[in-house]
């Protein structure tokens, strides 16, 4: 229990009475000083009595989106709190969570005051663990003040912990081993037949080609029945959005551009292609898919969701591509054939070792195949990719080699003043079709 | 059972009217200091309406009126214990409820016992000490039913 201002105020006066009428043997004094210290006692005793009705009234309930899930998977988390709150109090509850995950939005703590009359109140809030393994939350943390005294309690009794969140690990790289047997190969993915692309059957009229005319309807009805083809329309793009890292300085107006510059690029889309499709990513992790939304409402309800900076689980710390390691060691060959200098020839000979050493150590980044396996499930043709390019970029070399390894047209939309030609940046955005700036 | 609010004014007024009683009914030395340091706590109580921490204002005021009162009559100096307890109650609003009433005529009947106590004393020191020894038992107990609350709802086994 801790004192307000006006308490330890009061506590000093009593000192100071105590004191002076030890001091002077004044009788009178000691009324003053005996009487204030009754009533701090018994405002004392009013607080804690009301601080254990409010503990005792609590209830918890607290519900997860999902009760297994993979790192780095972020998951909506719902608690509803109900207490008495007792007069002249202020009460607050937070959520103590457990240790391994990130806080990516919403409130994880809420008051009970005047405000909330019933004393019931819900916060919603979004996590993502960054370490795998079973986390339970562990309760809740309950905060009363009055104008004199403040008391906290840790609420982490059985009725107030729980549910387990159970968090799989994630690997960084592909397992080199893929299970092949003769002639097909298997997938992680759900596969449907695709259809035959007719929309509708009708009755024939005169004028009517007559190569459409179905003639296991017009056999079984004996009428002659036409089929009418579904219509061709161009594919709408992929919308690939890199959110920023958390711990990285982000520039607000830069940000804000770019929000406007993909709610704009989501309206164009459903606008002319009746829906949008938006892979939100952050570095190597792969945050969120809205796929083939035909509502412009709910697809920017969604994005108003994510579009802040993340949390990032997976880092590729400037992590170089196999091809790339290829490359180089193909270039130092060249020039070392080419030189005829000897401790030239020395050093890029060194060189080219340790790029090798490097190639032996090098895997495929699981961030590939799940670019892959998600581009893989839909139709389109060309991509737009929007980035701040801050902090680590390698992760947009690796989407755009995985876009163009499909043939897909790449677009890079980045903020405006960016140099486009300093290294990081330009050799991500090596194979890009075009670069334009969003202001 | 909610009962109306007994504004600070109410308790003011009885404190000025037992004031100035007193004054004419035990004429002290001095006669003029009580009415004196009524005014001053009337002063502060008027004019911290807005503050922030008024209670502690209030009972910073009103303490020497108590010292002043208790040097001549004890029980008078107890009056304007009461009675400034009741407008920093008043102020605060937790004079509203029937068990809010009943707590401040707890308080009372607790200094009452305090005051007889000091009455029959010829010394600061004796009651002093009962009232160390009475503090650290109450801090005694109460740290034991913490512990015990706060064992109950983190959930330690018992």
């Amino acid at each position: 229990m801790r004192l307000t201002r006006c308490a330890q105020g009061i506590s000093l006066l009593v000192i100071l009475l105590f004191a002076c009428a030890f001091i002077l043997d004044d009788l009178a004094i000691l009324l003053a000083g005996s009487t204030l210290l009754a009533g701090l006692f018994g405002l004392w005793y009013s607080f804690d009595r009301r601080f254990r009705q409010a503990v005792a009234s609590v209830t918890v309930a607290r519900s997860l989106e999902r009760a297994v899930v993979r790192t780095g998977t972020t998951l909506r988390v719902k608690t509803a709190i109900t207490l008495q709150v007792p007069d002249h109090m202020e009460v607050s509850v937070s959520e103590i969570l457990p240790a391994g995950i990130v806080v990516q939005d919403g409130e994880t703590s809420a008051s009970f005051g005047t405000s909330i009359a019933q004393g019931a109140g819900e916060f919603t809030y979004r996590i993502t663990p960054v370490v795998h393994g079973t986390m339970q939350f562990s309760g809740i943390t309950l905060v009363a003040q009055d104008n004199f005294f403040e008391n906290s309690c840790v609420l982490s009794a059985e009725q107030f912990r729980g549910p387990v969140l159970s968090v799989q690990p994630r690997g960084v790289f592909e397992p080199s081993v893929r299970g092949l047997t003769s002639g097909n190969r298997e997938i992680e993915k759900m596969a449907i037949l695709s259809a035959l692309g007719v929309r509708s059957l009708r009755e024939y009229y005169a004028g009517d080609d007559l190569r459409r005319i179905d003639w296991k309807m017009t056999a079984k009805h004996n009428k002659l029945f036409v089929r009418e083809y579904a219509g061709v329309m161009n594919l709408p793009p992929l919308i690939i959005v890199d959110l920023p890292w958390r711990g990285a300085p982000c520039p607000g107006d830069a940000f804000s551009q770019m929000v406007s510059a993909i709610a704009g690029q989501v309206e164009h889309s459903t606008t002319k292609y009746h829906y949008s499709t938006v892979l939100l990513v952050s570095g190597p992790n792969i945050l969120h898919f809205i796929f083939e939304e035909k509502d412009l409402q709910r697809s920017l309800s969604e994005l108003r969701e994510w579009m802040h900076p993340v949390e990032r689980t997976t880092h590729f710390y400037r992590m170089t591509d196999r091809s790339d390691i290829r490359r180089h060691i193909r270039a130092l060959e060249l020039l070392s054939d080419g030189t005829p200098d000897p401790s030239l020839q020395k050093f890029l000979g060194s060189l080219k070792k340790q790029y090798l050493s490097s190639l032996r150590a090098q895997q495929t980044p699981a961030f590939n195949a799940q670019i892959a396996r998600t581009l893989s499930t839909f139709k389109v043709d060309e991509v737009y990719l929007f980035s701040l390019f801050t902090g680590d970029v390698s992760h947009l070399h690796q989407i755009i080699r995985q876009v163009k390894t499909m043939n897909l047209r790449v677009h890079v939309r980045a903020p405006k003043g960016l140099d486009l030609l300093s290294f990081p940046v330009s050799m991500s955005l090596l194979g890009a079709d075009t670069v334009e700036v969003f202001a | 059972m909610k009962l109306p609010v007994l504004r600070e004014d109410g308790f003011f007024l009885l404190l000025v009217a037992g004031v100035l009683l007193f004054t004419f009914a035990a004429s002290p030395a001095s006669p003029y200091i009580c009415p004196l340091l009524l005014v001053l706590t009337g002063i502060v109580l008027y004019t911290t309406r807005t503050w922030k921490d008024r209670a502690f204002y209030i009972l910073c005021a009103g303490l020497p009126l108590v010292i002043a009162l208790s040097a001549v009559q004890i029980w008078a100096g107890l009056f304007a214990v009461w009675m400034l307890a009741g407008i920093v109650l008043a102020e605060l609003e937790m004079l509203a409820s029937g068990n809010e009433w009943m707590s401040y005529a707890a308080f009372c009947g607790a200094t009452l016992v305090i005051a007889a106590g000091i009455q029959v004393s010829n010394h600061v020191l004796l009651p002093l000490m009962i009232l160390a020894g009475i503090i650290a038992l109450i801090v005694a107990v109460q740290i034991l039913r913490d512990y015990r609350f706060r064992k109950q709802y983190t959930g330690a086994h018992p």
